[in-house]
């Protein structure tokens, strides 16, 4: 490790859920410009390897905090609690809704018109993941951890019908 | 301590001293070197005022010829000329069988894994080969930068496909090394072009850049942003190029002819040759005469389109797909960038304005583009430019696993991360009493291991005798900015620590290369140790200077009394061995010095991250 500040340390914010996008990025570019190992292409090997050991760390911050669900659970990693991924969530309404949600999306290709039908489909998960985005903030900023961590696990298998939407998508309207 | 200097990154020593430094196109076909002169990039030309140098080298019993000469030979010598070795760079004898067919070589067989091919001068690898051709490039950059009389680079970037895997990166920085060019950067093709454009000094946006060589087809989508390069994602066809375009046109007109399609091979040069002059001459015009044998037809732009379209379309779906995965809407992309020879057909460019929505760059030659583009990048990476504010940063083309049980593959680093990265996970032992893992280091999409390039095997011996389960190994991946990995593996209750660089099953060992470079023409006056020694002093003068200035800086603000003892004592022991004559032993005192600081220089680290963040509010931010 090059340096032992938090993520949010080294991008200079504070650590709450909702963040500037472009002050993450113009502070990443900022970053990159003083520590990426091209900056020390003529300097020690020593020198050049903790250039790579730094660039490598800030890349993975950038990472973490451009993500909205690893940035939900870096936060309440550094708050304490550690939420393994593929979490199941005792939220019997929830998952109901998953349940149907996905059930749709079994469905798209018996539709009519299976590409407004699984569009239909994508603007709604967005919508749901969004508000539990907000939902997340909300509780996280109050304190409330137990709160902030069940709605961490509905993120999660949110993240994971969208990628199964898009998987679709690839498989339906090809490549060209 | 590195980071230490934070105020004068990019700075020569002495402003006034220009250095010498090079651009290489290492390409499978052609080759070529370009530098900065007088403020511009230019390819540098032969004698004979060439400055396309075919990648062939020819192996006599006597002599080894490079370049033009070495590829007129391939027709007559087929055994002894090496064409397209950069197919083979990184590649073990497994996978060269594969290609077999399309090689005429004799391979012998290797203990290293590595192909080795029989020549009249004796078994050759493919690093040797692409050294023999960095010679020559670096042979004609030192005569024009340096005068006929002496004088050495300073460094080179070389440049590499950005699919390139761990392997043939490696291999590249390989043949650098026995060619005895300081490699400052491998540089991706892609990059390099946008580079070459100035489309750094542009505004922000995406770019596209779109290379169709004779062989091989790469697309690569850039975002810039205030001045840094980010590669999003890239894509291509390893067999696909204008070679194919060739062979198309080429049946098209046996079959005008009424030839069968059993040739001989002189006809098939002769249909070829006519293919590409055909394609050629469309150009500029509507249409062209062909003629074979007695048969005289008319070849025009819609037949080309018709026998082209199939495979232009292959690019365009490789395009698509590189842009999904950048997840990039093909209206998003602000600039498109040409390169390769096959770029000049028209029914390309056609295309490829009518897919992206705007006419593609095309104004710099699109054979010399990625040389000019490497140039840029070494002029300013040794220190000629320092108020540039050019930066470049790329991703890894392909994951980067591990295997885990069943051979399957476990994924550390995701494909199209940005790098450097580095990335730790655990694992444990499935044995009681278990004392030793094996790590099987792998890259590729697949799940399964067998399915992806191996790149390493090793071994963390010594574990304690633990039940099954209890051992916490902690296996480290780190990709340095030349996209090279190395993998380290630790055992955290006992601290049994294993690492490695990883130097692919079919590369070459350190040793290897020492023995290469005593072998070879060039360096066998040469004393290796004593370079080996000047090396290890050079470094340890530059290790101790950058920790006097950091000790300067502020040593008495962020290190105890004892703990800046400890550090001053082992200073004087690198000092000491420094000029003593031991190159081991001035590495080992390196080493101990390194790790003593390690934590000074973390403080320093923290320090200079929160001194950068002092000028600024979060409200600028939000504007």
């Amino acid at each position: 490790m090059a340096t032992n500040l938090t993520h949010f340390e080294i991008f200079g914010l504070e650590p709450t859920f909702e963040l500037d996008r472009n002050a993450l990025a113009a502070r990443y570019r900022e970053l990159q410009r003083e520590f990426h190992p091209d900056k020390y292409a003529s300097k020690s090997e020593r020198e050049q390897l903790l250039a790579i050991q730094m660039a490598a760390q800030i890349n993975e911050a950038h990472t973490v905090l451009r993500d909205p669900v690893q940035r939900a659970a870096y936060l309440l990693k550094l708050a304490g609690v550690e939420v393994p991924p593929e979490q199941t969530t005792a939220d019997t309404e929830f998952l109901m809704q998953q349940m149907l949600l996905r059930e749709r999306l079994e469905e798209v290709r018996e539709q009519p018109d299976p590409a407004s039908a699984l569009e239909e489909l994508a603007v709604e998960v967005q919508g749901l993941f969004r508000n539990e985005q907000k939902q997340f903030a909300e509780v996280f900023d109050a304190g409330k951890l137990v709160e902030a961590e069940g709605s961490l696990r509905k993120q999660q298998f949110l993240v994971k019908l969208q990628l199964q939407i898009e998987e679709l998508e690839a498989d339906l309207f090809g490549d060209y | 301590m590195a980071l230490l200097q934070i105020s004068e990154p990019g700075q020569s020593p002495d402003p006034h001293q220009r250095k010498y430094a090079v651009g290489i196109d290492l390409g499978t076909t052609n080759s070529l070197v370009a530098t900065v002169r007088s403020g511009s990039a230019e390819a540098i030309a032969d004698e004979q005022g060439r400055v396309i140098l075919p990648s062939a080298v020819h192996y006599g019993s006597e002599t080894i010829t490079v370049g033009a000469k070495a590829r007129a030979r391939a027709a007559q010598d087929p055994y002894n000329t090496m064409i397209s070795i950069k197919r083979l760079m990184g590649r073990g004898v497994a996978d060269v069988k594969s290609l077999g067919e399309q090689l005429p070589y004799h391979f012998a067989d290797s203990d290293g894994g590595m192909p080795s091919i029989e020549t009249a001068a004796g078994p050759v690898n493919p690093v040797q080969v692409s050294a023999e051709i960095l010679k020559k490039l670096a042979q004609r950059g030192r005569e024009a930068l340096c005068g006929k009389d002496g004088g050495e680079l300073d460094g080179a970037v070389i440049t590499v496909p950005a699919y390139f895997d761990d392997a043939q990166r490696q291999a590249t920085k390989d043949a650098a090394k026995l060619a005895g060019l300081k490699v400052l950067r491998l540089l991706n093709e892609p990059t390099a072009a946008a580079v070459a454009y100035g489309l750094d000094r542009g505004e922000e946006g995406v770019i596209a850049v779109y290379d169709l060589g004779g062989g091989t087809f790469d697309i690569s989508i850039l975002r810039l942003s205030r001045g840094v390069f980010e590669v999003m994602s890239t894509g291509g066809d390893t067999a696909l190029g204008g070679d194919d375009f060739d062979r198309t046109i080429a049946a098209w007109i046996a079959e005008q002819a009424g030839l069968g399609t059993d040739l001989d091979a002189a006809t098939q040069r002769q249909l070829l040759d006519s293919a590409c002059a055909a394609k050629e001459a469309l150009a500029n015009a509507e249409q062209a005469e062909v003629s074979q044998g007695d048969w005289q037809g008319v070849f025009d732009r819609a037949t080309m389109a018709s026998l082209l379209d199939p495979l232009i379309d292959k690019t365009l779906r490789a395009c698509k797909r590189a842009l999904r995965d950048a997840a990039i809407d093909v209206e998003e992309v602000q600039e498109v960038v040409l390169v390769g020879g096959s770029t000049r057909t028209l029914r390309v460019r056609e295309r490829v304005e009518n897919y992206f929505g705007r006419a593609p760059h095309a104004e710099i030659d699109p054979d010399q583009v990625v040389a000019i583009g490497a140039a840029l990048q070494a002029d300013m990476l040794v220190g000629n430019k320092s108020d540039d504010e050019l930066l470049l940063l790329d991703v890894i083309p392909l994951s980067l696993g591990i295997e885990t049980m069943g051979g399957l593959t476990e994924k550390l680093i995701a494909r199209n991360t940005t790098i450097p990265v580095s990335k730790a996970q655990e694992f444990t032992t499935f044995k009681d009493g278990q004392t030793a893992m094996a790590i099987h280091v792998v890259q590729g999409e697949r799940e399964l291991v067998s399915d992806c390039r191996s790149l390493a095997r090793f071994e963390l011996r010594g574990i304690p005798p633990m039940v099954a389960g209890a051992a916490h190994i902690r296996v480290t991946y780190q990709v340095d900015a030349d996209g090279l990995l190395s993998v380290s593996a630790v055992e955290k209750s006992s601290g049994v620590s294993a690492d490695i660089t990883v130097k692919p099953s079919y590369g070459l060992e350190d040793k290897d290369i020492a023995r290469m470079l005593q072998d070879s023409y060039t360096h066998a006056a040469e004393d290796i140790a004593l370079r080996a020694l000047r090396e290890a002093q050079v470094e340890a003068e530059r290790t101790l200077e950058s920790l006097l200035v950091a000790l300067r800086e502020n040593g008495a603000q962020l290190l105890q009394e004892n703990e800046l003892n400890e550090l001053e004592l082992a200073m004087e022991a690198l000092r000491l061995a420094h000029n003593g004559g031991d190159a081991e032993e001035i590495r080992r005192r390196m080493e101990a010095l390194n790790k003593l600081s390690e934590p000074f220089a973390a403080r320093r680290m923290d320090a200079s991250i929160k001194r950068a963040m002092q000028g600024h509010s979060l409200d600028e931010f939000d504007k």
